[in-house]
């Protein structure tokens, strides 16, 4: 055979080969469940009773399934206490064998080798753990091989919330995915109405749904860089971002932290189910909340676009799944993360219609589950492209959150000599 | 052996009677004295070894030293803690006491609905701080708030009471004496009822005045009750923590540069929010011997003032 004949029988074998591992693509789970080695029992710490419930199904099916003999003991332990009784249970070396976990408190028990390294279940599993979307596990990895600690539930992300109702009074269209800045602004004064104490927006509140989003979207890491080397809150995008944000309130456009009642997302969002204020970026797992008690039309739409850079980012959150180091079953524990985290256990998940998957093949099955809302949920799946993930941690957590937000936005501090102050801080928190 | 068991005994009696009379009393107490040991006891030893250890609660402790007290005294956070402590205290006790005890003289008269008032008033006591504290941050809300709403007409309307570093220690403060103020005025009221009647119908027929009774009988007759309500007010005070806890959560938590942090809030701050359980301990046993020191200097200067009936001094 001639050397061209050669090259066409690589070239048909090659995409023979790329053809039938579309069709396994097809065929084959995204991630599939094992079945366990033995069973035995574990203990299974949630901090939310209706994750509890979607867990709890998804455990029963697991057992059924996967490990017939299995035991779980699945407690709530409420999210106003979780991290508290974590803490004091690390401390008694009395872990739950498995427990949800949220990226910004990861660093503490990781590097306190507190929790176990999955990465080698995940290999043995065929797991590619890149399938999952980098923002959504890089906080999650640890240690010299950068492996994976946790294995993602779901993920949230932060898109604008509207009341249609009050775009109809004022006259106006409804925001569009391609607007930016500028155009935020131009709503934002139009649609305030001081007379009726109506503000047109609230988006500077705490971390995720809050000011980082524009901070994100000027270029810059919010608040420090991923590996926690230095605070970036002064830095020229952060400047520009909270200047932005400043310029709304001090016009009147937004209302102060006092008025809303506090610097939280959860806050904002409340304000905003009042009919007092018409935007309000908000998280992917206010749905639910918004769908049952907005009694306005509303809609969705992408945050808008820094006018420099182009780009619409959000903060993406992933919640996972731990499992202790101390964990006498870990083969165990690890087996029902695999399952959790599989497209079967993430069913129970994409169903439920609360917060949304982790796992890449069910995005679509959970924008399904909101069935006839009438809302442009694929805001939020729109919203995973450009993405960033969560940087900060505990230590840190009370004076951004709160004090940056009420200084700037409740005092009227001067943006340089709040964000001077924050990072004079966050200098004294980062690993020297 | 059997010499130091008699001893021993010896100690609750010399006869056989009140010996037995002594073992009995001991071992009515035990159950109290034995619980008290074990559930507080043993966590205030453990909290005093801790103090010497620097320890994250996960990796094991380290042993060192008088490290934790000597960092506490170089802490600026923990003197600004101290100083708001200080400060609420100062607008908490005077006016506990001033306003339970008025309550209580006012309570203590004839008075139509007297009982249902008094539980009114007590009512607070018995209400969870955390509750509380939540409808009063509502209170001082200042566009919607009934404070902002009632000073609109002076003009100040839109405080942010609960954030600004300067004005955030005045509605804890309120707080505090509002939920203190019933427990503090049935202890007058006891008081006031232990005042004999005699003393008044002969001041009367002398011709003393309403006020003259009440300055020259009821206040010094009461002044042991006026103490034992100051210490418990002092005390008191220096534990607030979850007013500030909940009033600030939402906000500040703590208030701006700690402007709203007091020592127990600090404590708790260093224990689960950065995790240094060493310095927190050490901060508690610091609270601990400042809380002591300022009742001991109380217990010294109530001789000055407060007056006891002749031989129960």
């Amino acid at each position: 055979m001639s050397d061209k004949r050669w090259l066409m029988l690589v070239v048909v074998l090659s995409l023979l080969v790329m053809s039938f591992a579309g069709v396994r693509a097809q065929d084959e789970a995204a991630i599939a469940a094992q079945p366990c080695d033995e069973p035995g029992a574990l203990t299974m710490w949630v901090w939310d009773e209706n994750w509890a419930l979607v867990i709890g199904s998804a455990i029963e099916a697991w057992k059924a399934d996967y490990c017939p003999g299995a035991e779980v003991d699945l407690q709530v332990q409420p999210w106003g206490q979780y991290w508290d009784l974590l803490k004091t249970n690390v401390a008694g070396g009395d872990l739950p064998d498995v427990f949800n976990m949220s990226q910004d408190r990861f660093f503490f028990y990781a590097s306190n080798d507190a929790l176990l390294d999955l990465q080698p279940y995940f290999d043995e599993a065929g797991v590619d753990t890149n399938l999952w979307g980098s923002g959504m596990i890089d906080p999650y990895r640890w240690g010299e091989d950068d492996d994976l600690y946790a294995g993602p539930v779901n993920w949230d992300t932060i898109a604008i919330f509207y009341n249609k109702d009050l775009f109809d009074a004022a006259g106006l269209d409804y925001p569009t995915t391609d607007w930016t800045w500028d155009d935020f602004a131009d709503y934002a004064a139009k649609l305030t109405d001081a007379e009726a104490d109506v503000y047109g927006a609230a988006v500077y509140s705490e971390y995720q749904a809050g000011y980082p989003n524009w901070i994100a979207a000027t270029g810059t890491t919010p608040i420090v860089e991923a590996g926690r080397t230095q605070c970036t809150l002064t830095d020229a995008g952060s400047i520009e971002a909270l200047t932005y944000l400043k310029d709304l309130y001090d016009q009147g456009y937004m209302p102060s932290v006092s008025i809303v009642g506090g610097a939280s997302a959860d806050d904002s969002f409340n304000f905003w189910l009042a009919g007092k204020v018409t935007m309000v970026a908000g998280g992917s797992w206010k749905l639910p909340t918004a769908i049952e008690q907005a009694t306005f039309n509303w809609d969705v739409v992408k945050l808008p676009m820094n006018p420099e850079t182009g780009r619409s980012r959000s903060i993406v959150h992933s919640v996972g799944y731990v499992a202790s180091a101390r964990t006498e079953a870990p083969e165990l524990a690890a087996n029902l993360i695999l399952y959790l985290v599989s497209d079967e256990g993430q069913k129970f998940f994409a169903d439920a219609g609360g917060v949304a998957p982790a796992n890449p093949a069910m995005q679509e099955r959970w924008v399904e589950s909101f069935g006839e809302a009438g809302v442009n949920i694929q805001a939020f799946v729109d919203a995973l492209q450009d993405s960033q993930g969560v940087t900060v941690f505990d230590e840190i957590w009370d004076k951004i959150n709160t004090e940056l937000v009420v200084n700037i936005f409740d005092l009227g501090m001067s943006v340089e000599e709040a964000t001077q102050l924050a990072c004079e801080f966050i200098d004294t928190q980062l690993p020297q | 052996m059997p010499a130091m068991w008699n001893a021993l005994l010896n100690q609750f009696g010399r006869t056989p009677l009140t010996r037995r009379k002594a073992l009995w009393g001991m071992a009515l107490v035990a159950p109290n004295v034995l619980g008290l040991m074990f559930f507080f006891g043993v966590p205030v030893l453990m909290a005093f070894a801790t103090s010497l250890q620097q320890w994250n609660a996960v990796k094991p402790p380290v042993f060192v030293g008088l490290d934790n007290f000597s960092r506490l005294v170089g802490d600026a956070a923990f003197w600004q803690a101290l100083g708001n402590t200080a400060k609420l205290l100062l607008l908490t006790v005077p006016a506990e006491i001033f306003l339970a005890l008025n309550v209580a003289v006012m309570l203590n008269q004839r008075l139509r609905g007297r009982g249902f008032f008094r539980t009114v008033y007590f009512l607070p006591v018995v209400t969870s701080t955390v509750a509380a504290a939540i409808v009063w941050t509502w209170i001082f809300q200042p566009r919607y708030g009934l404070v902002g709403n009632l000073l609109a007409p002076v003009g100040l309307r839109d405080q942010p009471w609960l954030t600004r570093p300067d004005l955030v220690l005045f509605p804890i403060a309120a707080v505090t004496v509002w939920q203190r103020l019933g427990f503090d005025m049935v202890l007058f009221l006891a008081g006031l009822q232990a005042i004999p009647r005699v003393l008044y119908e002969a001041a009367i027929i002398d011709g003393a005045k309403g006020w003259q009774r009440f300055r020259f009988i009821t206040l010094p007759l009461l002044s042991p009750t006026t103490f034992l309500v100051m210490v418990l007010s002092v005390i008191n005070g220096f534990q607030i923590f979850d007013q500030v806890y909940i009033m600030t959560a939402r906000t500040t938590r703590g208030g701006v540069g700690g402007s709203a942090t007091t020592l127990s809030y600090f404590l708790y701050q260093s224990a689960f929010v950065q995790s240094e359980f060493g310095y927190a301990s050490a901060v508690a046993l610091v609270l601990f011997l400042i809380t002591l020191g300022v009742t001991a200097v109380q217990l010294r200067m109530q001789r000055r003032w407060v007056y006891y009936e002749a031989g129960e001094r």
